[in-house]
């Protein structure tokens, strides 16, 4: 039998979902992506950011890493258990992203909302690449990927962070990378983990064109550079960067939305 | 032959159909054990991570057919490194059942793309031996079944996510992704006379 047809009417539906992107991109709202280590006062900065932009008027929603309703009891059990290898882990945190971004972000830019991430993709990317796992092999996990519209990098020495974090809590085995360090000790194992992770971290925001944020000025300091770096920016249009994951989510809502009406 | 496996054999066998997959591979590893040789089955679900997805909250949004298979991918990794490597080490035969074409097969009737598929899974090492469990494909309601396999598992949560998710249409394509990789040469059907053990 002829797959014509089929291929014809999928052909169609594409431009007609890239006809609704090309319709919403005014309308719609920004992602912005907090990026760097554990202590690197990002979530402090997002929730500066956050007031401000409510201040602005501004609807704002902030999403965290690791915090799908679905997949964080998995990921909290089995790192107690401390039983992830490197990919076990590197996976279930894609599907963690995975579920939050199709289920919160996605929907909330839909509807013209400013969403933050505290930690985003390039948190993934880094603490895989830290475990030494293949680039390539763990962008294919985050596929279609899909890219903030401002990224900032929260850069600091592993020395700060380790200062700030041992100010609140001993690190767990994972977040030290003890899985992969083989460290007895969690704050040196935290260390030489923070360095590897820099490393990963920098690499990104050189690649990925992130906003390198100096993280070891004061807080106001670091604050009143992201407004002004965040007024310079601009969007990235979703037909240029992010078709592919718009396309895979609004074709499901679009069926979804039809056949519930059919009914 | 899988580098990391120099004792072992392991064999792939694909389908759906929930418990009757294990079953099958039980009624393999017999057929297929030397002697002297020792053998199992691992099964989906080792990890028990879509036992706790099943326990879990009710009302939250559910996953679609990528993160359902991130989740597969998570799990065959926990297979791999506690069940099936160390087994092969010991120089036993080992049934994965299922393995990575079942998971490829619901991922390509989902509309995933085959690349993102098999890239996903580059990780599991190549079975010496790939088979598939033939099935009935004129059932005209197929019933979910009590104790589900992997494929059940994704189409009654799809189906709570959408209506666009119909099990019926899934499985349809599942089992014709299985009965192509035949045509093709990537697996073969299990007997009769294996099935009879």
């Amino acid at each position: 039998m002829s797959k014509a047809p089929d291929l014809k009417k999928q052909r169609e539906q594409e431009q007609h979902l890239r006809h609704l992107l090309q319709g919403q991109e005014s309308k719609r709202g920004f992602l912005i992506a907090f990026e760097g280590a554990d202590g690197s006062g990002k979530t402090t900065q997002r929730r500066l950011f956050k007031k401000w932009l409510e201040t602005d008027g501004h609807e704002v929603i902030s999403v965290k890493w690791a915090d799908s309703p679905l997949v964080k009891p998995l990921i909290r059990a089995r790192k107690g258990a401390r039983a992830l290898s490197p990919q076990e882990h590197t996976l279930l945190y894609a599907s963690d992203f995975r579920h939050q971004l199709e289920c919160i972000i996605l929907p909330a830019l839909w509807a013209g909302k400013m969403v933050i991430a505290d930690g985003y993709l390039f948190t993934g990317l880094a603490r895989a690449g830290a475990r030494d796992l293949r680039l390539n092999w763990i962008l294919n996990c985050y596929e279609p990927l899909f890219w903030p519209d401002v990224a900032f990098y929260f850069d600091v020495s592993p020395e700060t962070s380790g200062k700030r974090k041992a100010s609140t809590l001993a690190p767990q085995f994972y977040d030290a990378g003890q899985d992969v360090t083989n460290i007895e000790d969690p704050y040196e194992s935290y260390n030489h983990f923070l360095a590897r992770m820099r490393q990963e971290y920098r690499a990104l925001a050189s690649i990925f064109q992130m906003i390198t944020v100096d993280a070891e000025q004061s807080i106001y300091e670091q604050h009143r550079s992201i407004r002004q770096m965040f007024r310079e920016a601009t969007k990235r249009e979703w037909a240029e960067w992010n078709m592919e994951a718009m396309l895979e989510w609004l074709d499901r809502q679009e069926r979804s939305t039809e056949v519930q009406s059919a009914f | 032959m899988p580098s990391d496996s120099p004792k072992g054999r392991l064999i792939a066998l694909e389908g759906a159909g929930g418990p009757a997959l294990p079953d099958a591979g039980n009624r393999l590893v017999r057929s297929l054990l030397k002697p002297r040789q020792e053998g199992g089955v691992s099964q989906f679900d080792a990890s028990g991570i879509f036992f706790e997805l099943r326990k879990g909250e009710k009302n939250i949004p559910q996953p679609s057919p990528r993160t359902l298979l991130l989740l597969y991918a998570a799990d065959l990794v926990f297979r791999l490194r506690w069940e099936i490597k160390p087994a092969l080490e010991e120089g036993y035969l080992v049934v994965a059942a299922p393995y990575v074409d079942s998971a490829i097969a619901f991922g390509k009737a989902a509309g995933l793309s085959r690349r993102w598929l098999a890239d996903l899974f580059d990780f599991a090492p190549k079975p010496h031996a790939c088979y598939r469990l033939k099935e009935k494909r004129d059932i005209g309601i197929w019933k979910f079944k009590r104790s589900e396999g992997y494929l059940e598992f994704c189409c009654k949560t799809l189906l709570k996510s959408s209506p666009i998710w119909q099990p019926v249409e899934l499985r349809e394509k599942y089992l014709a992704y299985l009965e192509a990789l035949e045509k093709r040469g990537g697996c073969e059907t299990v007997s009769d006379r294996v099935l009879s053990r």
